[in-house]
């Protein structure tokens, strides 16, 4: 766990672009106290973003977008590996 | 390793202009960045080509160097990097970033696969409660300043909610762990509270900043003058230059919505001149005579 400066430095970016980030949900870093915790997993989602605004090209709406869709597909892949691990015993419909 | 051309890999002519370089990067960056191909194992590869070609061909100086043969097209070694899908994808998910708005429909459904994604809804492999989602009107005012605030849940019970200063209409709040408790004794799912804010008689919105219309009589406009002016923290004295008119904007710096980082945007009072109701007869018998005596052409600029 880190704090909002070290994330800033790992990922080369402002605070205030951070501060952007998490308000419109983009990052969600957990918080104590008042102050936000950032795990890795924070940090290369920065990365991703950092990618999309930067060489990709892709604008603020485009970003919250794609986002949006990697976040659904991320639990469309993990209820299919669900499905995949129930397979073992199915339940039968009547 | 020899790798391959950046030319051949980007699929761009050797005397390609750097918006082309640049365009065909973006295209072949979509299809292979992992994070947004997170089933493809070749998309690592493929992508880590591409951007070290990206790397010698978007620099003038690297491109002209590998043109010349002075360097191949390797490239520099590039850290280790983890990407998102690495984590998204673990054994343990992630429960603050997923969602399953992707195939919540699916439970509902009456086909083959509602068993088995209800199954999942039920038992969860994820073993975390759903998100309960709740909408709050809040006023105008206790947007801009913030505020708190009590919600009843249909069972009886209550969910305390801070709105944080600057708070935007349509924005939502997350309070973790206050949604549906977790099956089978797993985390519970968070409350989502969308803020609807109402509209507010005089005060308009615009990002960080709070725009007014401030009726001024003749005379302040004229003659200039104190008058007071509403700001969301109270009213203050404000002053009129002399000679304002309609339209006139005047900027009431930091009297705006605070910002997460303690400024404030500003507050624009745009003056409106309002002639007195009923009509007064003396100012009519003056201005009538003024107007015959000092005619002038505010419309000129628009040539009619």
């Amino acid at each position: 766990m880190f704090d909002d400066l070290e994330f800033c430095r790992q990922l080369g970016v402002q605070q205030t672009a951070l501060s952007l980030w998490i308000e419109e949900g983009w990052i969600r870093p957990e918080s104590s106290a008042g102050v936000w915790r950032f795990s890795a997993i924070d940090l290369a989602r920065g990365r991703l973003i950092v990618d999309l605004r930067g060489a990709m090209g892709v604008n603020d709406e485009g970003v919250a977008v794609i986002l949006h869709l990697v976040d659904q597909l991320h639990g469309l892949r993990s209820a299919l590996h669900g499905i995949a691990a129930s397979q073992a015993t199915p339940s039968g419909r009547s | 390793m020899a790798a391959a051309d950046p030319y051949d890999l980007l699929g761009v002519a050797r005397d390609a202009s750097q918006k082309d370089i640049q365009k065909a990067y973006r295209r072949l960056a979509k299809q292979s960045h992992p994070d947004l191909n997170p089933g493809d194992k070749t998309a690592l590869g493929k992508f880590q080509e591409l951007n070290a070609a990206y790397d010698i061909l978007s620099d003038e100086t690297k491109r002209a160097q590998f043109d010349r043969g002075e360097i191949d097209a390797s490239g520099a070694e590039q850290p280790q990097r983890r990407y998102y899908r690495d984590f998204a994808q673990g054994d343990s998910g992630s429960p603050r970033y997923e969602t399953s708005s992707g195939f919540s429909d699916f439970a509902d459904a009456d086909d083959v696969l509602s068993a088995y994604f209800s199954r999942a809804g039920r038992h969860g492999f994820r073993l975390r409660g759903e998100d309960r989602r709740y909408r709050l009107e809040v006023d105008f005012l206790d947007a801009v300043n913030g505020a708190s605030r009590r919600i009843t849940l249909p069972d009886g019970s209550s969910l305390d909610v801070v709105i944080p200063p600057g708070a935007r209409d349509g924005q939502t709040l997350r309070l973790a762990g206050k949604g549906e408790p977790g099956p089978e004794g797993g985390e519970p799912g968070d409350a989502l509270i969308e803020i609807a804010v109402r509209s507010h008689p005089f005060f308009k919105r615009d990002g960080y900043d709070i725009n007014l219309d401030l009726p001024i009589t003749l005379g302040e406009a004229m003659l200039g003058g104190e008058v007071t002016a509403l700001t969301p923290t109270g009213s203050v004295m404000v002053t009129i230059p002399k000679g304002s008119n309609t339209g006139r904007v005047l900027r009431l710096k930091g009297k705006g919505v605070p910002r997460r980082d303690g400024t404030r945007g500003d507050e624009h009072l745009t003056l409106r001149v309002t002639l007195p109701e009923p009509p007064d007869a003396d100012l009519e018998a003056f201005v009538a005579k003024w107007s015959a005596e000092h005619p002038y052409d505010p419309r000129r600029r628009m040539g009619t």
